[in-house]
């Protein structure tokens, strides 16, 4: 024959319904701050830097042309001193190719000069002539707008 | 009060599980800030598996939005798809110069070659202006064949309102007539399968599967064309379309209707192979009659007993032949190369001047946009053909050259 358990280890009826009101404002802050936490971790889209380290310039020869910014600019380095020029078509903003002969945008066919002048439309402008600036430790920062 | 407590938070519980799981389904957004607009897109989120519409537009440059609109930051199908323009299809008339237009896009000025839109909507093809009018000077509505009407409201046309019209056969053609202008859905049938706008012309049909093509091509075969031509006729006595009744099966028999006569060349290359811009897209001008804008003829191509057909040498990079060639490679055409040109100026830049032996007349290749296939053939200048000067017509060129059937 079983014996009933002594009546103060039973648990009461009030006593059941408030461990389930503390288990779900429990489940509820916790569910509450695992979105917040995912709403505050949130990454969007990677704001677009808009000036580049280069490294120094003294890196850059005269004579050297080398494309820098993930392949949307190109840092031309001659005896006059350093230049850089967008590799984005200013016709609708394509990326440009580099060819044997310069530059040729594979969107709507305009064609650059390698030293940016345009060659041929639909663009009508040249390749954009980007800011540099030399730092005072020597290095050189490009500005892409 | 302890239990009004309780379902609180069983309540509280829910919601918050509710969003939590709301949340949860909402996928992780793709990114992309096109060039051309630096705006933030999570269009790829769903559609990564969607295929560059042309070398012309990628998506990196040209993003979604600015072509087909709709809400850029949406993470669910209908908010996101709520505000595009013209459905699936933004090329439709109705929505085409918020979506293609624009001074460096499609709607710039005739100098540049960029006219495309204004050319377009004014062209019979999108006014049936031609037809409206021919089918309101058989029932009397107007007292001759000059367009006044077109399937919209355009400079110089007034829109085709049937509910206007006196006569009640105006009504019944609106009815039944009206199915092949680039406004205008398609009747049912893969036949007649096509796009409306631009693309009714510059994107393959939708498949019967209801899946779509995304593509934008100037690479356009007959098949294409034939969704509205050559299918059947429009009948003036009982103001019906009449099928074709043929049934086809081979390219030769399926190019033309039945009681067309034509030549080799003519089924054997594509419409736009010989049919310009100009005649297809329109001038910019209003027509009464496709008679009125279509101008090339056989001698276009291949000249007369007197005469070469016309030609243009390319000298500048800039040229427009050099900008089509390179939209539809099939022809490696550059500076030097003296191409054929029709009586208007324009090139027809997939035809290329080769040079005959010394002292003979020269000879021409040809390569078909839709195919790539290389022809060649010759001028009349020089053989034994007996055409005369005042018969320049295809159908006089057709007594000696039409195909058999």
């Amino acid at each position: 024959m079983n014996a009933m358990p002594p009546k103060d280890k039973q648990l009461s009826r009030r006593g059941f319904l408030g461990w389930l009101l503390k288990g779900s404002l429990a489940g509820s802050a916790l569910l509450g701050l695992g979105m917040l936490g995912r709403f505050i971790s949130f990454q969007s889209a990677a704001r677009q830097e808009n000036q580049y380290d280069l490294g120094a310039a003294s890196n850059f020869p005269a004579g050297t042309r080398k494309v820098v910014v993930d392949g949307l600019a190109m840092l031309i380095s001659t005896e006059e001193g350093f230049r850089a020029i967008s590799l984005v078509c200013p016709h609708l903003g394509c990326p440009v190719n580099m060819t044997d002969e310069g530059f040729s945008c594979p969107c709507h066919g305009s064609r650059y000069w390698p030293d940016g002048r345009l060659r041929n439309g639909p663009a009508s402008r040249p390749l954009t002539d980007l800011r540099l600036k030399i730092t005072q430790e020597g290095h050189l920062i490009l500005f892409k707008n | 009060m302890k239990g009004h407590y309780f379902l609180a938070s069983v309540v509280l519980l829910l919601v918050v599980g509710l969003a939590a799981w709301q949340q949860d389904r909402t996928p992780q957004p793709i990114a992309i800030t096109p060039t051309l607009t630096g705006q933030v897109e999570y269009c790829l989120t769903c559609h990564a598996d969607i295929p560059e519409i042309s070398q012309s537009h990628p998506v990196a440059t040209f993003g979604c939005v600015l072509c087909h609109g709709g809400e850029s930051l949406a993470l669910t199908a209908d908010l996101a798809h709520s505000s595009m323009r013209g459905g699936a299809n933004p090329s439709d008339l109705s929505v085409v110069e918020a979506s293609c237009g624009g001074e460096m896009c499609h709607s710039g000025t005739p100098q540049v070659e960029r006219d495309h839109i204004q050319r377009v909507t004014s062209s019979l093809q999108a006014t049936y202006a031609g037809a409206i009018a021919q089918v309101r000077y058989a029932f009397g509505a107007q007292k001759d064949l000059t367009a006044r009407m077109g399937i919209f409201a355009i400079d110089g046309l007034a829109a085709f309102d049937p509910s206007l019209e006196n006569s009640p056969a105006l009504m019944i053609f609106a009815s039944n007539c009206l199915s092949c202008h680039l406004s205008a859905e398609p009747m049912d049938g893969q036949e007649y399968s096509r796009w409306t706008g631009c693309s009714a012309c510059h994107s393959p049909a939708p498949h019967t599967d209801e899946t779509q093509v995304h593509k934008l091509t100037t690479s356009i075969a007959y098949m294409q064309c034939n969704t509205c031509h050559n299918r059947g006729n429009y009948s003036l006595a009982d103001l019906q379309f009449h099928q074709r009744e043929d049934a086809p099966t081979d390219r030769l028999h399926d190019y033309y209707q039945p009681i067309a006569d034509f030549t080799r060349c003519e089924w054997t290359l594509d419409c736009e192979d010989c049919h310009t811009r100009q005649e297809v897209m329109g001038d910019g001008h209003i027509y009464s009659s496709k008679k009125d804008i279509q101008y090339i003829r056989c001698n276009t191509c291949h000249g007369t007993l007197d005469a070469l057909p016309l030609t243009h040498t390319i000298t500048d990079e800039n040229d427009l032949a050099l900008r089509l060639a390179f939209l539809n490679p099939v022809i490696d055409l550059k500076v030097g190369d003296s191409i054929l040109m029709t009586d208007e100026g324009e090139p027809l830049w997939n035809i290329r001047v080769i040079a005959g032996e010394s002292g003979s007349a020269p000879a021409y290749e040809l390569y078909s946009k839709a195919s790539g296939q290389r022809y060649t053939f010759n001028p009349v200048l020089g053989s034994t053909c007996q055409q005369q000067a005042d018969q320049q017509e295809a159908r006089y060129c057709h007594e000696c050259h039409a195909t058999e059937r």
